[in-house]
């Protein structure tokens, strides 16, 4: 029972330390002059010291990507994307190594997610990024003429920022949209690896400098190691002069360490933490539903990097029939058991206060459990959310009078919103926005994207870029 | 209600030590078979009482305690006293938290009047009434803790905290002095329990206790601001609650300000009469820089004062010195400091020795766990580290094993004090603030977007 105390934190492996490279403005940097240790697995990894001059670019001189057009670094990053094929790039083999050492996710789903990052260099994704974020792309290639309604002219430049990306760490192939992001908007970029994975950021930048080692878009990006919230290193960057944008993955501490740091001149564009939720209406759970089908749609949502993505779904909301929903719930925790492309049979266990919460929720019959809360997958039938953060294939099934009653538990946080049958997202879906909510789908979808889509409610690379203004008045 | 304990048992030859001044010289392996009898007797007792500690005995499968071994498995972690749901205490759901309560409990949560409860301190109160006397942490942002004890379970703590302070201090109780209360800590039955003990111990006859003239922190408002966080994190608290909060925490932070002034007045008043002094240390330190500012120190206070200090710093800075500053301000000497170790998940504490360690009261085992909390490392002399457990055989109102936060150095040798109980280093530190705060994950919860209130 008391491996539910188990802590990450103390344990001192007695191992060689691994090693990571950086990456300084188009150079490969290596050392192991700092050993850090990675937060999730306690892992030691030694690491370059930093020179913190060669990590930013001095405003005096301008972007290396500036007179590079937007069509010829289309074609570079989807090259690069070319070239990110698992089977065949040392690089990523060389880190895909080094990732299992130090990162929770089991081997075979950074390989999927390794397999899958590719579209994010892909021409239609980039395209599409492109064409949803700007309306005039030519404003990213140079100054457009423009002249408003009382016949003053001037110009307009999407000029490019000098961004600082803090990196998830819970998704090894996030980097690469991120680098691309940065590219696209020819922006100067330092990347803040996570602990859990200051290896594939790497990688994917030497493939990058294979292909032209003098590349502008290969001199753009920078990737290095320090442990979020270093004062030494964040009081000394975090600084107008040297950045526009911060552009964080994630919250808690990793945003509270940087927003002491913004003001004036320093801007956060923050991929916020999310978590996300189903709704299923009463047809679901009539005699003749296909409920095979919607559980495993719900799993399939629920089960993304073994629930450990603001995509993954964590409590379904449900009206209807008891009965029904009971046997949604049993075939629910059926799915959840189940390998997938980015979920394994068995995920992380959930921290023991909550297996402790359950276990008391059980024993004043305020619920009903499917599953074994040994990291398969469990379902929680309640009449009300459970008060902890379900994680590790955790389902809390709520069982409210009506769907409308579930509106209240959409937030600020909520980002995914899956949603069965499709024809209740249009309704829903205002009351959802206005609540904070930020994408409704159909249940089972949730990790689908339309191309050139918002993120988190927002278009990132029309306020990543500096629009600098000319006029002619 | 409360369960005796029988005479002559083995859990009654060690609570009895309790009147016993050489309490803490009492070696390890001469305790040891006493200590797992009545270990096993309460568990027999116990175990058709607490229906956790039957769950855990059947996963664990154990029937009876022979060995130290056998306690592991059927210990509670200290997370258990939080493991009820937050919106029952948020929403007042009195008969469910009572459900709760109960599962956790040595005697039955029952029989409580539930009508009209108008917040969580009078649920409290119709506890108490009914036998219950639940004492909770006091975490702000985080869940309280919420431990049931009997009123027998009181009075045992605080005669271990009066004998224990007679220990480290070698003053006898002698009511010969003032006893000041410095720390605005909240009311709470258990510390309560402690002043009155220690007043009872020290104070002059018809002197009363001067407690710090703040308005108590009930335990109700303390979840009143963790039931406001999560109306914030719905997004169903209005501006004007949380500005009305705000205020309210402001005018309580003028009042502890203006009580602090008071104090230092009335200790400069009271210099020439011995004193006990009981608080915490940022409290201590503003009052001592107060009596400094006024022109007092050492020389014009007894140098038989006595001081009762423990917590941590709770978040605050201080100098360095601090501890040397608030002693050299009282002229308090060496002998007459009473530090120790302790939690609210035990009746006992732990005194601190001449020579700077913790020691283990005979009714109390230390088990030292590895870092998982799955697995004893076995009671040897010399220092060893690990997770901290305790069963505390004192305890009659709920379960007596707990494994606790805390990483601990724990030697059950000798201690070069001459003192041959089990020893801790004073070198405790909590596993919670060992993890890094370095992660990033996309996933989260609502928590990142609400800002603290005060």
């Amino acid at each position: 029972m008391n491996a539910i105390l188990q802590d990450n934190s103390a344990e001192v492996r007695e191992k060689p330390p691994v090693q990571a490279a950086y990456f300084v403005r188009g150079k490969l940097v290596a050392g192991d002059e700092v050993v850090h240790r990675s937060r999730d697995l306690g892992i030691d990894f030694a690491a370059p010291k930093i020179d913190l001059n060669a990590v930013i670019q001095p405003r005096a001189e301008l972007p290396p990507m500036l007179d590079v057009p937007i069509a010829e670094i289309i074609d570079f990053l989807v090259e690069t994307g070319e070239r990110l094929d698992l089977d065949r790039n040392a690089y990523l083999q060389e880190a895909l190594e080094l990732v299992v050492e130090t990162n929770p996710l089991p081997r075979r789903i950074v390989e999927n997610l390794y397999r899958g990052a590719r579209l994010y260099m892909s021409r239609e994704f980039l395209e599409a990024s492109i064409a949803a974020n700007f309306a005039e792309p030519a404003a990213l290639d140079g100054w457009i003429e423009r002249t408003d309604a009382h016949g003053q002219k001037g110009a307009i430049r999407a000029f490019p920022p000098r961004i600082l990306h803090m990196l998830a760490g819970n998704s090894p192939s996030g980097c690469v949209n991120s680098i691309a992001q940065g590219a696209l908007v020819k922006a100067v970029n330092l990347f803040k690896m996570p602990s859990s994975d200051p290896f594939t950021t790497v990688a994917v930048l030497r493939t990058m400098a294979d292909i032209d080692p003098e590349h502008p878009v290969v001199h753009s990006m920078s990737a290095v190691y320090w442990r979020g919230g270093d004062e030494r290193i964040e009081r000394t960057l975090y600084r107008p002069q040297y950045f526009d944008k911060i552009a964080a993955w994630g919250g808690g501490d990793a945003i509270n360490n940087v927003i002491r740091y913004l003001g004036p001149g320093l801007e956060l564009v923050s991929f916020n933490p999310k978590t996300s939720i189903s709704m299923i209406g009463s047809e679901a759970f009539e005699a003749d539903a296909p409920v095979d089908e919607i559980a495993e749609r719900a799993a399939s949502d629920a089960t993304i990097f073994n629930q450990d993505a603001c995509v993954a779904s964590r409590f379904v909301y449900v009206e209807g029939d008891r009965e029904g929903i009971e046997r949604f719930c049993a075939k629910l925790a059926e799915r959840l058991p189940v390998d997938r492309d980015t979920a394994s049979i068995k995920a992380p266990l959930m921290p023991g206060n909550v297996r402790e919460e359950i276990e008391m929720l059980e024993m004043t019959d305020e619920c009903r459990l499917w599953g074994r809360p040994d990291g398969s997958g469990m379902v929680i039938l309640t009449d009300e959310p459970v008060s902890f953060h379900p994680t590790g294939k955790t389902v809390n099934v709520v069982h409210l009078a009506t769907l409308d009653d579930a509106i209240r538990y959409v937030n600020v946080a909520t980002q995914t919103i899956g949603v069965y049958p499709d024809a209740r997202k249009a309704v829903l879906r205002d009351r959802c926005a206005s609540a904070g909510g930020q994408r409704v789908v159909r249940l089972g979808s949730a990790r689908a994207h339309l191309l050139g889509n918002p993120h988190d409610a927002m278009y990132p690379l029309q306020r990543f870029v500096h629009w600098m203004s000319d006029e002619a008045i | 209600m409360a369960t005796a304990t029988k005479l002559g048992s083995a859990t009654e030859k060690l609570t009895s030590l309790i009147g016993d001044k050489t309490r803490y010289d009492i070696a390890h392996e001469d305790l040891l078979a006493t200590q797992i009898e009545a270990a096993d007797e309460i568990f027999q007792d116990r175990l058709s009482r607490i229906r956790l500690l039957q769950n855990r005995a059947e996963s664990g499968s154990v029937a009876a305690i022979r060995s130290l071994e056998d306690i592991v498995p059927v210990l509670f972690a200290h997370t258990t006293y939080k493991s009820y749901p937050e919106t029952w205490l948020t929403e007042q759901r009195w008969d469910r938290l009572g459900k709760w309560l109960d599962t956790v409990s040595a005697n039955r949560v029952a029989g409580v009047d539930l009508e009209g409860i108008g917040d969580f301190d009078q649920w409290l109160e119709r506890l108490e009434a009914v036998g219950h006397f639940v004492s909770c942490s006091s975490g702000t942002t985080g869940k309280s803790a919420m431990m049931n004890a009997t009123r027998g379970d009181l009075q045992f703590g605080s005669h271990d905290t009066a004998t224990s302070v007679a220990w480290t201090t070698r003053v006898e109780p002698s009511h010969d002095r003032r006893v000041f209360a410095l720390a605005p800590v909240a009311r709470i039955p258990r510390n309560d329990a402690v002043k009155r003990a220690l007043t009872g111990a020290y104070a002059l006859p018809g002197v009363p206790l001067w407690d710090l003239p703040v308005p108590p922190i009930t335990v109700g408002r303390i979840t009143g601001m963790v039931a406001l966080r999560k109306r914030i994190a719905d997004g169903t608290a209005q501006p004007e609650d949380i500005a009305r909060y705000e205020a309210e925490s402001a005018s309580r932070q003028a009042a502890i300000d203006s009580a602090v002034v008071v104090a230092a007045e009335q200790m400069v008043a009271a210099r020439k009469d011995k004193m006990l002094i009981i608080g915490m240390w940022t409290a201590l330190h503003k009052i001592a820089e107060l009596v400094r500012a006024m022109g007092y120190s050492a020389k014009d206070f007894s140098p038989d004062n006595m001081i009762y200090v423990g917590g941590g710093l709770k978040g605050a800075t201080l100098p360095v010195n601090y501890r040397e500053y608030i002693y050299e301000t009282f002229n308090i000497q060496a002998q007459r400091i009473h530090n120790f170790y302790g939690m609210q998940e035990l009746n006992t504490t732990f005194p601190k020795c001449s020579a700077g360690r913790y020691h283990s009261a005979p009714w109390l085992i230390p088990l030292l766990l590895d870092d998982s909390g799955d697995n004893l490392i076995a009671p040897k002399k010399g220092e060893q580290e690990g997770r901290a457990a305790f069963f505390d055989l004192s305890l009659e109102g709920r379960w007596n094993g707990v494994i606790s936060g805390d990483k601990i150095v724990i030697d059950y040798g000798p201690c070069t004090c001459g003192a041959h109980s089990p020893s801790i280093a004073d070198t405790v530190t909590r596993y919670s603030d060992l993890a890094g705060g370095d992660k990033i994950s996309c996933s989260g919860t609502i928590d990142a977007y609400v800002r603290g209130v005060a």
